[in-house]
């Protein structure tokens, strides 16, 4: 039912598609629906109807509608048409006299497959496009919606983005419904809740909201609802689209939405009180609010050593530090406190500079850019070339360079050090290519006072942000105990008895399952 | 205007920072040499009294702050002029950690650079965090501030092989005098000038934590100074105490194998900026109270840029500066850490017994001077 509301607000805002008004009534005569559908549908040339009789004199026309390819027609036909012949056929079950309406009598006779009312020539079109076989009898005002969607696309398998260690190999696919098939199958709670809607105003695609009742705040589920039907493009193409347009800060180099590809993965924020958003169409699922350590949380921790764990997450932490600090560090070292540096190190590293043109400034510049040029490279490239290229990469410029004289041993050191801390961090990987140069600058100009003043800056940025009323830093600030078990601390799995759910600091508790029983199941669930 | 609301954990952390503040990089208690201890103690006694007289002002005009407070005991105009007064006070507060930040570090750091950039940066840095709001500075301080007490256990710890323990002998070598004089400049740097923090007590989220969160971090605070001092004592020895502009800038350079000279810019950084941005902000929110506008935002800008040609401005040099916090301060501070918050805590109690007997008349007439 609420697929349907949906689809009359979108129609009411839709000012493009005006074509069709969205109350325009189906009409009796088969005739006139097929001249219609005709308007519509000119120039879709796999669009397709078919027109058949049954009962008992041939007394019923009927007039099957729907688009080639999208329609699976071997069940269309099979649990569809052949009962509805067989049956209308012998007097007993269809008698007008016996009262009730003919599409009525029609929805009985039909049990595999789904079916459903279309009350307007708007509602029959969006469905035809959307998949469904539409039919049309002669002599009523209303049509069936036949929910005979053909699904085809990917095979579940693990996905490439987020590979783990131990865990589930499951990853998300294309297809909507499977996707939230693999969410009900891991969490069998009636209080898991999968509302759907449409967004884009071409495309129409099927969005849903998915979020555990009494676990995820209210205020946020509502706030996700809001910014969802406040969205207005065209089509929406990869979640990647709501995402820019649901974030509470948009400028902001840093995700204030998460994604992921993993099924366990989304249903353990799920448990944490997060709402996902699912798209049609792709992978990627949407998770909300999105804080900053949820980027150095991976499902392995949860599964592994609370020790083991902790310290990964620690060495992730400082990864994060260094790709984004390491070179302006360098730079600062060298051309301002030389003091700071150990004497014997300070040999080396005058040895290893002696006879380098460049200031340590520009070679850090210039070996960065080729860094990231290379990684460009290496990404858009088919995979064998890439594997090529970073050979090319490693060998010619990192080697030769060196033997050339135009850089430092060291500086080759720095800048790998800084790649590869930079790949572990997936979310930050814009935030700190960008805050990599900001810094080298500042360290340039104005030594280690230069990388603080940027560094404050960040982290005053950092604070200010929120994900959907939630404090970015929120483990850390504000602090909060209860979620400080799982932030650079892993605590066992067993020792986390409170949710590190996105509370707010002020608040005492952290919203027990129980406080589910009470809330009446609302209406929005009805999916 | 959305309510703002901070908890215990971030006032901890703001306070304690304030009262690091740039005691960080200056010996509060030079004179006292090697009875520096004593001073510490004596002047943190005081330091506590003072602490214990703001908390009763603010538990006793609850969620109020200090301008609301002076114009409501001491009437519209004269609460109105002295509210103007301590903006001007919080200003300057300010404006002379400005000038010890920006001394520091051109006097040991960035010898070339002029110090009118190195504070214009750091003044950036401040309005953008007020702008983002008090909320902001909390959680920024809750990250930053255990650097300070990080910082300083390494510096200590690592400086644990050259100490001498018997440094802080003979006792009271000068007589008690300077022990006095000591004290009672520690009473008001760093102590008094939390005073500040009456504008910033009604934003906590629970008020009946206040007194412990207060009462915690100043004995955080004495104890931290003591453990500074006691390292700078025995590694120094009173002679070059007494000698030296930055006396734990000179401790660190002692330090075997490593510089860590770093480290304490950091920290005078992080203790320096949570005192000039809580001073700032207590004069813009003070200043948009008096001229009864809802957002101090507007504001920010103006009074930074005030604050820091005011730094620029008042002092020739760093010996100036001294003369000046060493001789003129704790007596010019005086009316705005004592006297004042005195007479305030005097008439709330006055107002505080009267309704006991009159009744409902004088709450009526208190909502009456909230209207207003």
């Amino acid at each position: 039912m609420i697929n349907i509301r949906n689809q009359e607000k979108t129609a009411n805002q839709n000012k493009v598609q005006n074509f069709i008004d969205s109350r325009e009534p189906i009409p009796e005569r088969l005739e006139l629906v097929k001249t219609r559908l005709n308007e519509i549908f000119s120039g879709t040339d796999d669009f397709m109807y078919r027109e058949f009789t049954c009962g008992k004199n041939g007394s019923i026309k009927i007039l099957v509608a729907f688009i080639r390819g999208l329609v699976d027609k071997r069940t269309l036909n099979q649990e569809v048409i052949r009962p509805l012949i067989e049956r209308f056929s012998s007097e007993e079950f269809y008698t007008p006299a016996a009262g009730g309406r003919l599409y009525e009598r029609f929805i009985e006779a039909v049990i595999n497959v789904d079916l459903k009312e279309a009350d307007t020539m708007h509602q029959a079109v969006n469905s035809i496009v959307s998949g469904e076989a539409l039919l049309f009898i002669e002599g009523e005002d209303k049509a069936l919606v036949i929910g005979v969607k053909r699904v085809q696309g990917r095979q579940v398998e693990e996905p490439d983005t987020e590979t783990s260690i131990r865990g589930s190999r499951e990853g998300f696919v294309e297809n909507l419904a499977v996707n939230t098939t693999l969410i009900r199958k891991r969490v069998k709670n009636p209080n898991l809740k999968i509302e759907m809607m449409k967004i884009g105003q071409q495309t129409k695609t099927d969005v849903c909201i998915c979020y555990i009742k009494g676990i995820a705040k209210d205020e946020i589920v509502k706030e996700v609802k809001e910014r969802l039907k406040k969205i207005k493009v065209d089509g929406v193409l990869d979640t990647g689209i709501i995402e820019q347009q649901i974030s509470d800060y948009r400028f902001s180099l840093f995700p204030t939405v998460g994604n992921s590809e993993k099924c366990d993965k989304l249903v353990g924020k799920l448990l944490d009180g997060r709402v996902a958003i699912l798209c049609d169409g792709t992978p990627f699922v949407l998770t909300v609010p999105y804080l900053f350590i949820e980027s150095i949380q991976v499902t392995d921790d949860y599964y592994d050593h609370a020790f083991f764990a902790t310290f990964m997450r620690l060495l992730r932490l400082i990864s994060l530090l260094v790709s984004v600090l390491l070179p302006g560090l360098y730079v600062a070292l060298v051309s301002f406190h030389q003091t700071v540096i150990p004497f014997k190190l300070m040999i080396t590293l005058a040895a290893s500079r002696q006879g380098i043109p460049f200031s340590p400034f520009i070679e850090a510049f210039l070996m960065i850019i080729v860094f990231e040029l290379l990684r460009e490279a290496g990404v858009r490239m088919p995979r064998p070339i890439g594997q090529a290229l970073s050979i090319v990469g490693a060998i010619v410029l990192g080697e030769a360079s060196v033997a050339a004289g135009i850089t430092s041993n060291l500086m080759v050191i720095i800048v790998a050090t800084t790649a590869i801390c930079s790949f572990i961090i997936p979310p930050f990987i814009r935030a700190t290519m960008l805050l990599r140069f900001v810094v080298l600058i500042a360290a340039n100009i104005l030594g280690f006072l230069g990388i603080w003043f940027v560094g404050i800056a960040v982290l005053i940025h950092l604070c200010k942000l929120h994900s959907f009323g939630i404090p970015y830093m929120t483990p850390f600030a504000p602090i909060t105990s209860a979620i400080l078990k799982d932030s650079f601390i892993v605590v066992p799995y067993w020792a986390m008895i409170t949710r590190s759910g996105a509370q707010e600091h002020v608040e005492e508790n952290s919203g027990s399952p129980d406080q589910s029983n009470n809330n009446k199941p609302g209406d929005e669930n009805k999916t | 205007m959305e309510k703002i609301q901070i908890s215990h954990i971030q006032l901890f952390m703001l306070l304690s920072g304030f009262l690091f503040g740039s005691t960080v990089i200056i010996s509060p208690v030079q004179e006292a040499a090697n009875d520096g201890w004593l001073a510490i103690l004596l002047g943190g006694a005081g330091g506590f009294l003072l602490m214990w007289l703001y908390v009763k002002i603010a538990l006793l005009n609850p969620s109020k702050t200090l301008v609301e407070i002076l114009k409501e005991r001491m009437g519209k105009v004269v609460g109105n002029i002295l509210a103007v007064f301590y903006i001007w006070y919080f200003i300057h507060v300010a404006s002379i950690v400005f000038r010890d930040f920006g001394e520091f570090i051109t006097a040991m750091t960035f010898p070339e650079t002029p110090m009118g950039v190195i504070i214009g940066i750091f003044a950036v840095l401040v309005v953008y965090v007020l702008n983002s709001g008090i909320e902001v500075l909390a959680r920024l301080c809750e990250i930053l501030v255990p650097i300070i007490y990080i910082a300083i256990l390494i510096i200590s710890l690592a400086l644990i092989t050259v100490r001498d323990f018997t440094a802080f002998l003979p006792l009271l070598e000068n007589g008690i005098t300077p022990v006095l004089k000591s004290a009672f400049s520690i009473i008001s740097f760093p102590f008094g000038e939390a005073v500040a923090f009456l504008m910033v007590f009604p934003i906590l989220y629970k008020e009946e934590k206040l007194k412990k969160v207060v009462f915690s971090a100043t004995i955080v605070a004495i104890a931290t100074v003591l453990i500074v001092f006691f390292r700078d004592l025995f590694v120094l020895g009173s002679g070059l105490i007494r000698r030296t502009n930055f006396v734990p800038h000179l401790t660190t350079l002692i330090l075997p194998w490593f510089n860590v000279e770093p480290l304490l810019d950091i920290t005078l950084m992080i203790g320096g900026g949570a005192k000039i941005c809580i001073c700032i902000y207590a004069a813009v929110k003070g200043l948009s109270q008096i001229i009864k506008i809802d957002d101090y935002r507007s504001l920010t800008g103006a009074v930074v840029i005030f604050s820091v040609v005011l730094c620029i401005w008042s002092f020739e040099n760093v010996l100036e500066l001294f003369a000046f916090t060493d001789k003129v301060w704790p007596f010019y501070s005086l009316p705005f850490q004592v006297i004042i918050p005195l007479l305030l805590l005097l008439l709330s109690f006055r107002n505080k017994s009267r309704p006991s007997k009159q009744g409902a008349q004088t709450q009526t007439g208190q909502k009456e001077s909230n209207t207003n």
